[in-house]
């Protein structure tokens, strides 16, 4: 399963300095999505042709049928400056996990409700899924990893509205 | 999702949008080499397609992209001063639905359906409704899918095939057709009832769905509680990866918990479905997501018309990068001439 996520390596410090503006519209109805992949971090991300490749998270791999180990990514810094961690991400699981259907795209992106992460380092985690799923990593595709004061405030809706669902 | 209703958890995505929605780089992201390369990107939600159509075209410094471009607009944008146009092979998919639930018509018949399929001239459909930026459809994943590739041929345009296995299949006498679609893709519904017509030689009744019934519309097709009003549904659907199309495609268009599903589950279908999604291989699942396709062809579950291309109108200093599956910026920039860096904007 790891060879379906390829993993994308961090280039060197020296990049580009942002420069120019550009004015879009797009009335695609799926807008609000494009706006959330174009600003939040994800486990895995798409390439051009819709490969999926590594994104927060860095290399997995199944250490039985049950069981998916992640490394998450070094160096990953939030807008706010709040580093990622693992923490980040069972944070992100676990709000997510909280609704019966958080992608309006459908509930097939759901992961099983018994599923649970465990932290086994701030840069390693493993996920216990009470049957195998060999969906989820594309499912992840669908997740996405803010920062603590994002969930404090924010949280997609919820913190305004009440309720989750329909707001991812 | 699930047919009762209590247990559907259907989800209204349509909010107003605000006016504007600006996005400025974060420098300090891991991934320098792939971006941001912008320093803003102002997407304005005030400004309608046509009239944004109008200035990528006509102006400079008013509106740099814009997405979705209509077939019927290419040529507009090809003879563009200012606009290029960008098609990207994207993970999208128009097809016909088929509703396999109705009781007066044998559309549980694979014949009526393959019948259905061998009156479609694709080659047709490709050049006049899409302007040839599309691709005849044969299965649901595109050709240029990463995963659960396969060999399959489109159905072949032969109207008399088509006309003698609909007639096999025991078609009623006099019984229309009932087709529908959304608002946008009426373009392409008309030329597929066209293509019935003729090689069936039976009526098509079009029923273009109005915008204000759309909410509704989605409500029937995903609870499944009331037979739906159709025969056959012209609908578009996409994938968020290319990996393993059958998991957000073929799964959605005919899984049992598919929100569109048109029809009974189908039991060799879900078999392979259980399989695929519990395989933690990768070689064997992209194995599994190709006999899927396949499976789905051979029973012509759906009339399978064409993968369309993503059509953006683009600045010509803007030096876009598309995507298959979204549409990220992060890659994207701008050349010196650009009107934002002439400007120092």
């Amino acid at each position: 399963m790891t060879s379906q996520v390829s993993p994308q390596v961090a280039a060197g410090q020296e990049g580009r300095t942002p420069v120019g503006t550009v004015h879009v519209v797009d009335p695609h109805p799926l807008n609000w999505l494009y706006i959330t992949w174009n600003t939040m971090e994800e486990p895995v991300r798409t390439d051009e042709r819709g490969h999926m490749v590594g994104a927060v998270l860095e290399d997995s791999r199944w250490t039985g049928e049950r069981t998916l180990e992640i490394d998450v990514r070094r160096g990953i810094r939030f807008q706010d400056g709040e580093e990622c961690t693992a923490h980040n991400f069972k944070r992100a699981f676990e709000e997510m996990q909280r609704w019966k259907a958080p992608h309006p795209p459908g509930s097939n992106l759901n992961i099983h409700q018994d599923t649970t992460i465990e932290i086994v380092d701030d840069y390693k985690l493993l996920i216990h899924f009470p049957e195998p799923d060999g969906l989820v990593l594309g499912k992840m595709r669908g997740m996405h990893i803010p920062s603590t004061r994002f969930w404090e405030e924010i949280g997609f809706g919820y913190r305004k509205l009440g309720t989750g669902e329909g707001h991812w | 999702m699930r047919a009762e209703p209590f247990a559907c958890t259907w989800l209204d995505t349509r909010q107003d949008r605000t006016d504007k929605v600006v996005l400025t780089a974060n420098a300090d992201h891991w991934n320098k080499e792939r971006g941001p390369r912008l320093e803003k990107i102002v997407f304005h939600n005030d400004i309608s397609p046509a009239e944004a159509l109008n200035l990528v075209c006509d102006t400079e410094g008013e509106v740099d992209i814009v997405t979705e471009i209509s077939p019927a607009d290419i040529e507009r944008v090809e003879s563009s001063e200012h606009a290029r146009l960008h098609a990207i092979d994207a993970m999208r998919i128009i097809l016909g639905l088929v509703n396999r639930g109705v009781e007066d018509a044998p559309l549980d018949d694979a014949r009526t359906r393959r019948a259905l399929n061998m009156a479609v001239d694709r080659d047709r459909l490709v050049r006049e409704g899409f302007g040839g930026y599309a691709y005849p459809a044969a299965g649901v994943t595109p050709p240029y899918a990463i995963g659960g590739l396969s060999d399959l041929q489109p159905y072949p345009h032969d109207p008399e095939g088509a006309k003698k296995l609909f007639r096999e299949a025991g078609w009623p006498d006099g019984r229309a057709l009932r087709l529908a679609t959304l608002a946008d893709l009426a373009g392409v519904a008309e030329m597929f009832a066209e293509d019935l017509r003729d090689a069936l030689g039976i009526e098509v009744e079009l029923t273009i769905i109005p915008n204000e019934e759309l909410l509704a519309a989605q409500h029937a097709l995903v609870e499944k509680v009331m037979p739906l009003p159709f025969d056959v549904l012209v609908f578009a659907w996409i994938d968020l990866t290319s990996d393993a199309p059958a998991a957000f495609m073929h799964g959605e268009l005919y899984g049992e918990t598919g929100p569109f599903r048109a029809g009974p589950p189908v039991e060799k279908f879900e078999n392979l479905m259980g399989e695929f999604a519990t395989e933690v291989d990768a070689g064997r699942q992209g194995e599994l997501s190709a006999e899927i396709d396949r499976f789905v062809y051979d029973e012509a579950l759906s009339v399978f018309l064409a993968y369309p291309q993503a059509l953006y109108a683009v600045n010509k200093h803007v030096n876009f990068v598309g995507y298959a599956t979204t549409f990220e910026l992060a890659e994207t920039e701008v050349k010196e001439e650009h009107w934002s860096r002439r400007n120092g904007s």
